[in-house]
């Protein structure tokens, strides 16, 4: 046995941590308007509307070059018709994961927004609905990573060490410290967001998406768009290697030669055009 | 071809894709030579980035196209066995070489 800690061992230690992600009360409040068929868009932006902090927050990602709507969106509900309620909640409740991550491992903080980035152009390739979703869902695709590094240090030590030692990808390292690896600890996460399946499956099983169960698709296209990312190298997920492909996903997404070079052309002018995302993000106004 | 921050716009640089504001808004199309009374409008219409024929600026901290590929090549060291993700990097690096060819090559390829 390699393994130093148990799955259900970790899970219950990460249940105890008070500053994990949990859900903020006011998207509590919304799940519980949401529940009420009636309920407008109009209705839920008021609610976060009342949070200015959170407001402008928000207005500053939704109008940013990440999105790239042409239109100015001014309103929180314009935001939450144009993009769907579960984006918005999802940027709710991650938007102080992202703050950190832009100052504290930038390089994770990349490979996020570029998986996402990725993910953007293979759904309008495949004719995604509501793309929206699966560009965030790309963007918290290694949430797992974030909390272990966050709420397991010492054990994140020894992934980090195990890793550089051993010559071996992150999730394995993860595996043999902790028993788990990162998609399955983000997934315990978005569970608790109540998010649909069309953005916890593609998390969850983004390293083996032909065992999802469900939306087997979407997780196809986080799992290749994580590993063009790296193949590219465009930040990193923890260990600079392309992760093994998974067959059976990838004959769900396959493109040609000509396709593929479309998307590589799609994803650099993208990548070009978020240089000052992260500036966007942070400045004042 | 390269995409190149605005303040690295110099004259006699051509287009290789269309000038286009953040909002969407087309000031020039591709084959435009640029002169410093183009630059001047793409500067004021506030227009961050162009992409250019060629490769003729080496930004700050960029790397070169053979270190570029032996890294491709590094990160691509763990799956080597499979003949999909094999084709894929060739892809890439065919692409980055093109990228680099300065236009009048690129446009004997074509
Ligand atoms: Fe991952
Ligand atoms: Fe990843």
């Amino acid at each position: 046995m390699t393994t130093m800690s148990s799955k259900e061992e970790i899970k219950a230690r990460l249940k105890e941590v008070q500053s994990l992600p949990t859900l903020p009360a006011i998207v509590t409040k919304l799940n519980e308007m949401v529940e009420d068929e009636d309920v407008t868009a109009v209705q839920l932006g008021k609610i976060i509307e009342k949070d200015q902090v959170l407001t402008s927050k928000l207005l500053k990602m939704v109008n940013s070059s990440f999105f790239g709507f042409p239109q100015r969106i001014s309103t929180v509900s314009n935001a939450i018709v144009l993009l769907g309620f579960n984006v918005i909640k999802t940027l709710i409740v991650t938007s102080s994961i992202f703050e950190t991550m832009q100052t504290e491992d930038v390089s994770l903080w990349e490979h996020s927004l570029g998986c996402a980035t990725v993910a953007t152009v293979l759904a309008k390739h495949h004719g995604i609905k509501n793309p929206e979703e699966i560009s965030t869902a790309g963007l918290i695709h290694d949430l797992g990573k974030i909390v272990i590094k966050a709420e397991l240090p010492e054990e994140y030590e020894k992934i980090v060490e195990l890793v550089a030692a051993e010559e071996i990808p992150m999730r394995e390292a993860e595996l043999k410290v902790l028993g788990v690896g990162h998609a399955e600890i983000g997934s315990w996460l978005v569970k608790e967001w109540n998010l649909p399946d069309r953005l916890t499956m593609p998390i969850k099983y983004h390293h083996a998406p032909s065992t999802a169960k469900g939306e087997a698709r979407l997780a196809a296209i986080i799992h290749f768009s994580d590993i063009l990312i790296r193949a590219i190298g465009y930040g990193s997920g923890g260990d600079p290697w392309v992760p093994e492909l998974d067959h059976d996903a990838w004959n769900k997404i396959k493109m040609g030669k000509n396709e593929m070079r479309e998307v590589l052309d799609e994803v650099e002018d993208k990548l070009a055009g978020l240089a000052n995302f992260t500036d966007e993000l942070t400045q004042g106004g | 071809m390269q995409r190149l921050p605005i303040k690295y716009a110099k004259p006699g640089m051509v287009l290789a894709k269309e000038a286009v504001t953040e909002d969407g808004m087309v000031l020039c199309g591709p084959g435009t030579e640029l002169d410093a009374a183009i630059i001047s409008r793409f500067q004021k219409a506030g227009l961050e980035a162009i992409t250019v024929e060629g490769h003729p600026v080496r930004l700050p901290g960029e790397k070169g196209l053979r270190e570029r590929i032996k890294e491709l090549e590094m990160r691509f060291s763990r799956v080597k066995g499979d003949p999909v993700l094999m084709a894929l990097m060739k892809l890439i690096a065919n692409y980055w070489v093109e990228q680099e060819m300065p236009p009048d090559k690129s446009q004997q390829q074509k």
